[in-house]
């Protein structure tokens, strides 16, 4: 007994110690944790708390992300309030003092991008908006550089010895995202018109210069009527658009009805990273996302 | 006009002779001064392009330098609520209202207790009811301390059902909660009302605590959650213990009440969670709220010490936004040993208690609707009221089954339609009831825990 007991702390001690040589990550959204890992390469020990294939609006604070929040030394969010139904939560019931706002190890992503579609008023009688604005920002090149910039400078700053080596990360990524943008650009993506199921894509379309000519969804968040499925069937036929645009975790469904009555294809991105084949990290998510527009 | 045409003549004459000459030129001599002045130019646009490129560059870097001025300026976060409530707190106002329709009548109702249980009745009338109109108060108070106020206006006027601060910045994984608050024991009893569901509480809750379970109490709770494999969460609460059915304010001279949880979970796929753990609550009872006594006017009072066991148990499943399955059960044992003075007939007699009750729940969500059964029912293993050390012979076992349906609009309004045969009150007689419920929220809510 006297035995197991010493095996049982010294395994303790023992992973206590492994994780003392590792930052522990944690990220809310896949692509969070896709750039974390980049930059902190061996460095950082990197949990996930949303999976790719769970709607990041709607999710519940379930006890093994507070258990994850209690062990972080810096939590990475998305912000402008995507994350509001369950993030606070788990930071108070994390009882992690290092990870609350204001501190090093809380690192709102948004703050370092350029946020549209902010509305003026807000009502929840115009559905789910998001009052700080557009918060689906990980579809914009420009925006995660940023991005990335500003999350080797949080973890350079909490791990000060190994600084440098999340600068020289971050170069690197400044690097490969410089040439993968020369690649996404001469996609011949300008001028082109879609119908999107929820407003998912407006990054990605004033990136690239498509334009979204409706939705699916009548209001955020709120499931077409049959009225408006019908006037935007109407719409379509006249305007003729290049696709609907939808993901897997949300739409695929209502999307392929108003394509089978429209003609028009349904084309399904990626929503994030590790959502589908071959979309591991953040790059190949975006170049899954936008080869599937061409 | 003669004149004009051989001037004019001169002058072509002159223009061929010239470029007679030109190309009299050796052609080859024009060539390479022509490719010379051309290689001239091609250096200058190269010079030319390279001070472009260059101003190019110093332009993108300042406005690099400018967008990280930009960033750096909006370094101000959110805070932990999002938004900015840096003036006001978040605030929200949830609406609990429902029709109600019953086999028996108001009165019937209102004498429909559970013998050797409780004597509250049910308080419902037919016809429209205002559960309350709940108000919600948060916000950070500092970097050391969040509040949070729950104060639901009913009819009857208004009460501070909750009003408590958190720590969020003592090490290690403890926190402390002081104020009033529902405290930890067990599961339904930390929920509002407008998150339960199902309309009414479960059974042996209202047969142990009463209509709302414990409610708000008085006084401090430390948590404590150890870095571990598996979230386990400890806790333990001194509590004034108020609660007209288990304990009574004047039970004791000071705080008399107390409690110890545990909480743990484990995540059975990347979709289902399972959550369960152990409670007591015990602590020192003074009240009337046990039986009516021989007369009812003047009542029956029971003083001794209580301890009441809980194991709760949910199951979740939520493979996507629209779709979930909800499994919970709930257990809860009571110990009580005291006396029981029975004010009409002035006597005073030896009260032992060993008491029990547990519900099952399911609830499905697909898309806006959900449906939900539950079957609750006390005296399930233990069934022991001894009364001067005799067996006292309450009536047959009181138990419930209770369906519901549900249509979501959003997340934040919520249509109920429930159905309930209700045996708890051990005489035979049942009670058949409809509630038709509505229960819609406004403002920034505060997440609910898992």
């Amino acid at each position: 007994m006297r035995k197991l007991i010493l095996i049982f702390l010294m395994s303790v001690f023992a992973s206590v110690a492994h994780a003392e040589a590792r930052l522990n990550v944690v990220t809310t959204l896949p692509w969070i944790g896709s750039l974390a890992q980049e930059l902190g390469k061996d460095r950082v020990s990197v949990t996930t708390l949303v999976k790719a294939n769970q709607d990041p609006h709607m999710l519940e604070a379930k006890p093994s992300m507070i258990l994850a929040a209690r062990k972080a030394d810096i939590i990475l969010y998305n912000g402008l309030d995507l994350e509001i139904g369950y993030l606070p939560l788990i930071l108070v019931a994390s009882k992690n003092p290092a990870i609350m706002p204001g501190r090093p190890g809380n690192c709102d992503c948004s703050r370092f991008v350029r946020v549209i579609d902010k509305p003026a008023t807000v009502d929840r009688g115009m559905g789910d908006v998001h009052p700080l604005g557009n918060p689906h920002y990980h579809f914009s090149p420009g925006n995660i550089l940023k991005v990335a910039e500003g999350m080797a400078a949080a973890l350079a700053d909490l791990d000060q010895a190994n600084a440098d080596f999340y600068r020289a990360n971050f170069e690197a990524f400044a690097v490969k995202l410089r040439e993968k943008r020369k690649q996404w650009s001469s996609l011949p993506l300008n001028g082109k018109r879609f119908i999107a199921y929820h407003r998912l894509f407006e990054y990605l379309a004033a990136d690239f210069g498509f334009r979204i000519i409706g939705y699916v969804e009548p209001k955020p968040g709120i499931p077409p009527s049959a009225a408006h499925i019908e006037r935007l069937i109407e719409d379509m036929k006249r305007s003729r658009p290049d696709g609907i645009l939808t993901t897997g975790i949300y739409g695929k469904k209502e999307a392929e009805s108003l394509s089978a009555k429209t003609g028009v294809r349904v084309i399904v991105l990626p929503n994030d990273a590790g959502a589908g084949k071959g979309t591991d990290d953040w790059f190949s998510f975006m170049d899954a996302a936008l080869t599937s527009l061409r | 006009m003669k004149k004009f045409r051989s001037v004019s003549g001169i002058f072509m004459l002159v223009f061929a002779l010239f470029i007679a000459t030109a190309f009299a030129e050796d052609p080859e001599e024009r060539m390479n001064k022509l490719e010379e002045t051309v290689k001239k130019q091609e250096k200058t646009i190269e010079q030319q392009q390279k001070t472009v490129d260059s101003l190019k560059e110093e332009m993108e870097k300042q406005k690099a330098s400018l967008e990280s001025d930009v960033s750096s300026a909006s370094l101000q976060t959110g805070g932990l609520f999002g938004g900015s409530s840096l003036t006001n707190p978040n605030i929200s106002v949830v609406l609990n209202t429902f029709m109600y329709s019953s086999s028996l009548k108001n009165e019937e109702l209102d004498q429909r207790g559970i013998p050797g249980f409780t004597r509250g009745g049910i308080e419902r009338r037919r016809g429209f009811n205002l559960e309350a109109a709940e108000l919600f108060f948060f916000a950070s108070v500092d970097p050391y301390f969040t509040m949070y106020t729950t104060i639901p206006i009913t009819e009857d006027g208004t009460e501070v059902e909750e009003a408590y601060v958190v720590t969020t910045s003592l090490p290690a994984g403890f926190q402390i909660k002081g104020g009033k608050f529902k405290g930890g024991f067990s599961r339904l009893n930390a929920q509002h009302p407008h998150v339960w569901d199902f309309t009414d509480i479960a059974l042996p809750y209202r047969a142990f605590l009463g209509n709302e379970g414990l409610g708000g109490e008085k006084g401090v709770q430390l948590t404590y959650l150890p870095s571990l494999p598996v979230y386990t969460l400890l806790g333990a609460e001194v509590l004034q213990g108020e609660s007209n059915l288990l304990f009574g304010p004047d039970a004791g001279s000071g705080p008399h009440a107390f409690s110890f949880f545990v909480k743990s979970s484990l995540d059975t796929s990347d979709n289902s969670t399972l959550y369960l753990g152990p409670s007591v609550l015990f602590g020192k009872t003074k009240n009337t709220g046990l039986v009516p006594g021989s007369v009812p006017d003047l009542g029956a009072e029971v003083r001794g010490d209580s301890a009441l066991y809980g194991f709760e148990m949910v199951w979740k499943w939520k493979p996507s936004s629209q779709q979930g399955f909800i499994l919970q059960s709930e257990y809860l044992y009571l110990s009580q040993e005291g006396d029981l003075k029975d004010f009409g007939a002035t006597i005073v007699e030896p009260l032992v208690r060993r008491q029990d009750g547990f519900y099952v729940q399911a609830n499905y969500r697909m898309n806006r609707w959900r449906i939900g059964g539950r079957y609750d029912r006390l005296a399930l293993f233990s069934d022991a009221f001894k009364l001067a050390g005799t067996e006292q012979d309450l009536g047959s076992t009181p138990w419930r089954a209770t369906g519901s349906l549900e249509f979501i609009p959003s997340e934040f309004s919520r249509i109920r339609l429930q159905y309930t045969h209700d045996r708890s009150a051990r005489d035979g007689r049942e009670n058949n009831e409809v509630i038709a419920q509505f229960i819609v929220g406004i403002g920034a809510h505060a997440g609910h825990a898992f």
